[in-house]
């Protein structure tokens, strides 16, 4: 079974993730800030992180760079799922190295397509 | 300023600042519980809509359309069945009442052959006499007396043989007439009823297939558009983390509104340039705060009428189909035993019918030899008339007395004649009789049965499947019932926990009318604030943190007076950029 990472301060926005995906067979472990999300992401492998942007501790940016420097995440899907919509905070999103940018609210249908496509 | 009088705009700054964060907290967890609740919900959904799914793949698959065809076969097949036993059965009747007045004639033959034969008989003595009396003359009439008595003694046999017969027809006509008119009645309503009755189950069955067919179909939609408007509330929810971000966006702003207020009044001088930044901070916050109680006002909305839609979602329909169909293959399988009995009695009266065609048979048998026989001894008669003139009209004077015996034997040979005539009326009568027995025989036969036959089969392997499906309806109706209490327990909890959020969010009506006093206050205190700031300066001050489209939007419609759009909606977002 696929697993998923999902990064977020919002309890309901996690545990929305969380349902989705896990409804549609994945297995999904939840993190409540960047430093958390680091932390699970070094401590096991996941197949894919879906992180909010702006959290406290550390954000969405930075969780992707430091997530990008462990070993054997080079090219694991990395999701920004995200209130903000600018051009600027997206380019540099992408620079960080995420995979994706998904602007919330977000239509479980499509969250769990956009998934499906990444993780093979 | 009188708007640093009791409470200053500083101190309504903070207690809204303050208001707006204790939102936050308590909205939190109350809505944490209600995603819990919303995703027990969507299970419950997935669940009705599985056991609705397969119920209509159960018809489906248990081809429960067929069935209906396969009972109106049964019951066209069944009303010609019944049809033709009603009009075969009025015409034994009649035909059994023919056979006896048919019988009575064929008496009427015998008695008239009867007294023929006597008096060939007595024609016989009077000739021995005669011969006696003629002496060695009369020698020649011997042989005539021999034939006449041969004759009368044939003639006398076979009168009796079809005496007998046609008696102890009549007898058994008798028998069969009176068990008719006892029977037929009570079949002839019994088919009547049964096909009343066939035409009523039909119909009823026509309906409950129906329903069968439908209900779980439409359940099954009713439930979709459940699970739609859940998922609609799951998007609606997560706008609570976007208006957590933008209350804590505007709580931010209320602090540096707060500060530049706070810097006006420790100036005590009008700065107008300072009023009206925080002046314009007020309107940007209000409009914000305006749009995020659109936002709450939408997605509550939508929760509600999620709610109702749980709440109007009826099992009822759908659990009450099973038992109902259930009864009704009952009705029809009580049908199919009444015509499984019906067909045991006619098989019963073909069987009477038939001994009745097999009497009828010998009958048009013995009357077709008796005729034959007849026609023989009319040939003879002739003979012995011809005989007797010649003998008679040999002997000259002397023979007045074979003369008159001559006569009376030519007057029997016409009346022998004319019996001859009703015997053969009464044989075409019996075979016309025959005939109609025959296509009554053929009306109660088998062959005739094997179209409802066949009918009866299909239907009762349709009704078996039919069985099988409404007993699969009932047990999942059972489960669908239960799964929508259930639902509606959660509903109750969910409707609870929406008040709750209603009345946090009331707090935020508080807010905005003490951020349109403090408003209005600065725009008393500081006459033509509104149009002293800098809007690029505004915008820098205020934008940083906002993230949101609908922030960026509201704060430019307050700088600048742009038009909001007013088409906000909660389902938007979801944009996906793969990079």
């Amino acid at each position: 079974m696929k697993r998923i990472l999902t990064v977020d301060d919002s309890a309901s926005v996690r545990q929305m993730v969380s349902f989705t995906l896990q409804k549609a067979g994945y297995e999904v472990a939840e993190a409540v800030d960047g430093r958390d999300g680091l932390g699970k992401a070094a401590g096991g492998k996941f197949d894919l992180i879906i992180t909010d942007l702006n959290m406290p501790n550390v954000d969405g940016i930075q969780l992707i760079s430091s997530v990008r420097k462990l070993p054997g995440y080079s090219f694991v899907p990395i999701l920004m799922l995200s209130t903000e919509s600018q051009a600027e905070k997206k380019d540099e999103g992408r620079k960080a190295g995420a995979t994706g940018w998904i602007v919330k609210p977000f239509n479980a249908e499509q969250l769990v397509a956009v998934v499906q496509k990444l993780v093979k | 300023m009188s708007c640093l009088t009791n409470p200053t705009p500083p101190t309504v700054l903070d207690k809204s600042g303050s208001d707006l964060q204790w939102l936050l907290r308590t909205t939190e967890s109350a809505m944490e519980g209600l995603v819990s609740a919303f995703q027990g919900l969507t299970g419950d959904t997935d669940t009705l809509v599985n056991h609705a799914a397969a119920i209509v793949k159960c018809v489906e698959d248990e081809s429960v359309s067929s069935v209906l065809p396969s009972v109106q076969t049964l019951g066209i097949a069944a009303k010609k069945y019944v049809g033709e036993r009603l009009e075969a059965t009025n015409g034994i009747l009649d035909t059994v009442t023919a056979e006896m007045e048919l019988l009575r004639k064929l008496s009427a033959v015998t008695n008239g052959q009867t007294k023929i034969a006597e008096r060939i008989q007595m024609l016989n003595v009077h000739t021995k006499i005669e011969i006696a009396h003629l002496g060695f003359v009369g020698a020649g009439f011997e042989y005539l007396a021999r034939e006449l008595g041969e004759f009368s003694t044939s003639l006398a046999e076979n009168t009796g043989e079809l005496d007998r017969n046609t008696e102890e027809r009549k007898n058994a006509i008798v028998g069969t007439r009176q068990q008719f008119s006892v029977e037929l009645p009570h079949l002839t309503e019994e088919l009547a009823r049964i096909e009343a009755n066939l035409s009523d189950d039909l119909a009823v069955l026509d309906s409950g297939l129906s329903r069968l067919a439908q209900t779980p179909l439409q359940f099954r939609a009713s439930a979709e558009n459940i699970a739609r408007q859940i998922a609609g509330v799951v998007v609606a929810v997560q706008g609570h983390d976007i208006t957590r971000q933008q209350i804590e966006h505007v709580h931010e702003a209320l602090a540096t509104v707060s500060e530049i207020v706070l810097g006006v009044s420790n100036l005590k001088s009008p700065a107008h340039a300072e009023a009206a930044r925080a002046h314009v901070g007020l309107a940007i916050q209000i409009e914000q705060l305006r749009a995020i109680r659109s936002t709450i006002a939408d997605w509550t909305s939508q929760i509600r009428m999620c709610m109702e839609g749980i709440l109007r979602i009826s099992a009822s329909e759908l659990i009450g189909i099973g038992p109902l169909v259930l009864e009704q293959e009952r009705l029809m399988s009580a049908q199919l035993s009444h015509i499984d009995l019906l067909e045991g009695q006619c098989k019963g009266y073909s069987e009477r019918i038939r001994s009745s065609l097999e009497g009828i048979s010998n009958l048009s048998h013995l009357v077709t030899e008796h005729l034959q026989k007849a026609e023989s001894a009319r040939n003879q008669l002739r003979l012995l008339t011809f005989n007797s003139v010649i003998e008679a009209s040999r002997l000259g004077a002397k023979a007045d007395t074979i003369c008159v015996i001559a006569d009376g034997i030519a007057e029997v040979a016409v009346e022998w004649s004319k019996i001859m005539e009703q015997s053969g009326s009464a044989l075409r009568e019996i075979v016309d009789l025959s005939k109609h027995v025959n296509a009554v025989m053929d009306t109660f036969s088998q062959t005739g049965t094997e179209k409802l036959r066949d009918a009866q089969e299909r239907t009762r392997v349709g009704l078996e499947s039919l069985r099988g499906a409404a007993a699969f309806a009932v047990a999942q109706g059972e489960k669908i019932y239960q799964a929508t209490e259930i639902m509606r327990t959660k509903s109750g909890a969910i409707a609870s926990a929406g008040d709750q959020l209603d009345t946090c969010f009331g707090r935020i009506d508080t807010v905005l009318a003490d951020l349109e006093a403090v408003k209005r206050q600065l725009e008393i205190d500081h006459p033509g604030v509104k149009a002293q700031y800098d809007s690029a300066e505004v915008e820098r001050l205020f934008s940083a943190s906002y993230t949101t489209q609908t922030e960026r939007d509201v704060l430019r419609a307050a700088i600048y007076g742009t038009t909001l759009s007013t088409a906000q909606s909660n389902s938007a977002g979801n944009d996906v950029e793969l990079f």
